[in-house]
């Protein structure tokens, strides 16, 4: 509605911080990723060794366990998250005594801190004193505690789960705000027609559901992708490697072994990755706007 | 007739069927929820004696605040170093926050409202920098905070927290001056007021909301934030609470009820922060999924 050069004004600090803060680092960690850098990372002494770096790393097979377990940890941490924040949202849109108190206990795991939980869960897996061993030998389902999360083939799955409780419920409030949008008299109107429960969500809810939903399922994807603090915390990557994902692996390669070249070019891949994602997200969010304006 | 009745019975009982599996899925969800946060409490109430048991103690024998006490002691050494890292935490995500409400007003009154030449690239520019993994930005951060000398201060936190909070903090509030109408402030400017009183008269008290929002987001993050506080501080003083957690663990690994307690005390001030201001919150994070 207005035009002039002091529209500028009111955008340049937040640019000119993140032009320092995010462009910066962008362009050097290109820049690193065809370097061979001193393990002291003085940048004097760096040399350039082209394409290298990321050779390294497309022939290394830790490369491809790592890719296969962030695949796993997205996926199955998305697919989870997604099906029980819907299961709550559903199950909470509905006026009761008591569903404002619900929902604020459902949203505190994804309010604490990331490693609060880690610890928290790292006691309740403990391999002598953990709770979770404890209840499933009560329960008869073992004879001894299980050690989840010093096992290279439960590890993975145990942190995953971790991961579940703590973002579940971001799912949950994104998808009762689309439920808001579903119109009753179109429910009621299905309902008079005859549609079983079922047939109502299927038919009537979840289309309505479908532009949050895409939105959801790719903040959480994104995230997982990015994760790294209750793999980091409660094992490492480890044992093993066994729960390494990327974020876990480019930190160890970077400021465990002091590999800075390797370490950006890594993530240079992942930025690569990102971008595909990105795109996806803002059709995603653009595809929302001309069907409205549509309408 | 006895038919439609039929099939209203058939209806009713389908409906309850769903209810009822709802309700169930509910309390096992709940479970899940809170049976760790509940554990962590009751481990906090036990003697490190007491939490080394098996089968463990469901309710300790003998509950003591001990752990909690040692905390806040600040004579004893734990008690110091625990309390210099809440402070910490206090005043980085307290300094944060004022810098991004600050900051991301007046830009996010500008996404709302100017048409000016890039906006929508810019916008998404400020979305899809939220996709970008920290990893990416660690290493040339942590050279730049070398140049600037910011290595091992708070400084370099209050930046980067800054900063990586700001495209989310302008998107909040650019979804709630959207939704202030455009002719309040004409209607200021008809009666002889300039642009900027109009903004700071009339839009600012409107979207109190959409601040409020704004801190609570920025603040919790900024609580919770660990990666690059992990890596540009090293100083024991500077830590802030997620940080100087694990070390107090690395020290005490045996220590578990200990341990307990500390995260008890760190998720007090976001839980209950998130808690009273819950509905702002919530409103703020879903207006921009729903509708944008």
């Amino acid at each position: 509605m207005w035009n002039s050069r002091t529209d500028y004004l009111y955008v340049a600090p937040a640019i000119f911080v993140m032009l320092i803060v995010i462009g910066y680092p962008i362009y050097y960690t290109i820049e690193l990723s065809f370097f061979n850098t001193p393990a002291s990372l003085s940048l004097a002494d760096k040399t350039f060794n082209g394409l290298d770096n990321y050779v390294t790393i497309l022939t290394s097979p830790i490369f491809w366990k790592v890719t296969w377990q962030t695949v796993v940890w997205t996926t199955l941490s998305t697919f989870f998250a997604f099906v029980l924040g819907l299961g709550a949202a559903l199950a909470l849109n509905r006026e009761f005594a008591g569903r404002g108190f619900l929902r604020g206990l459902l949203l505190i795991p994804w309010v604490v801190s990331a490693v609060a939980a880690s610890y928290v869960w790292k006691w309740l897996y403990h391999s002598d004193f953990g709770v979770i061993g404890a209840l499933m030998v009560q329960f008869g389902l073992t004879d001894h505690p299980i050690n989840f999360i010093d096992n290279t083939t439960t590890s993975l799955y145990a942190l995953i789960v971790v991961n579940v409780w703590k973002e579940f419920s971001f799912a949950m409030i994104m998808l009762m705000a689309g439920l808001q949008t579903v119109p009753d008299s179109l429910l009621r109107a299905a309902q008079v027609d005859g549609a079983s429960a079922w047939q109502r969500f299927w038919h009537v809810t979840f289309p309505h559901l479908a532009g949050v939903s895409t939105v959801t399922v790719l903040l959480l994807a994104v995230q997982n992708f990015n994760s790294f603090i209750i793999p980091w915390v409660m094992t490492s990557g480890g044992p093993a490697g066994s729960s390494d994902i990327w974020i876990t692996h480019i930190y160890q390669i970077a400021f465990g072994r002091q590999r800075w070249g390797v370490g950006a070019a890594y993530a240079v891949i992942l930025f690569i990755v990102m971008m595909v994602l990105g795109y996806f997200y803002v059709r995603a969010l653009t595809k929302g706007d001309e069907s409205r304006a549509g309408a | 007739m006895s038919a439609s009745t039929e099939a209203a019975v058939i209806h009713r009982t389908g409906i309850d069927g769903w209810r009822w599996f709802g309700r169930l899925f509910l309390v096992l969800l709940l479970g899940f929820t809170v049976m760790p946060m509940l554990w962590m409490f009751i481990t906090s109430l036990k003697t490190g004696f007491a939490a080394m048991q098996y089968p463990p103690q469901w309710w300790p024998t003998e509950p003591t605040l001990e752990n909690y006490w040692r905390l806040i002691d600040p004579t004893s050494s734990v008690g110091q170093d625990f309390l210099r890292y809440f402070w910490n935490s206090v005043w980085v995500s307290t300094l944060t926050t004022i810098l991004a409400v600050v900051v991301a007003v007046p830009a996010a009154y500008a996404f709302s409202r100017f048409r000016f030449p890039g906006r929508t690239f810019l916008f998404f520019a400020v979305l899809l920098r939220n996709m970008f993994p920290a990893v990416v930005f660690l290493v040339p951060l942590f050279i730049l905070m070398r140049v600037l000398g910011l290595v091992n201060t708070h400084g370099s936190l209050i930046l980067t927290y800054l900063t990586f909070g700001l495209p989310l903090a302008i998107w909040l509030l650019k979804g709630f001056y959207d939704n202030i109408p455009v002719q309040l402030e004409q209607a200021a400017r008809i009666d002889g007021a300039t642009r900027f009183q109009a903004f700071f008269l009339i839009v600012m008290p409107l979207s109190t909301p959409g601040i409020i929002a704004t801190s609570i987001y920025s603040f919790i993050g900024a609580w919770n934030e660990y990666i690059y506080a992990y890596t540009f501080l090293t100083r024991h003083d500077q830590m802030t609470l997620p940080v100087g957690i694990q070390r107090f663990f690395s020290e005490n690994a045996t220590d578990w009820p200990g341990l307990m307690a500390a995260t008890f005390m760190m998720s007090i001030p976001v839980v209950v922060l998130f808690l009273v201001l819950q509905r702002y919150f919530v409103r703020a994070l879903t207006e921009g999924a729903v509708k944008h």
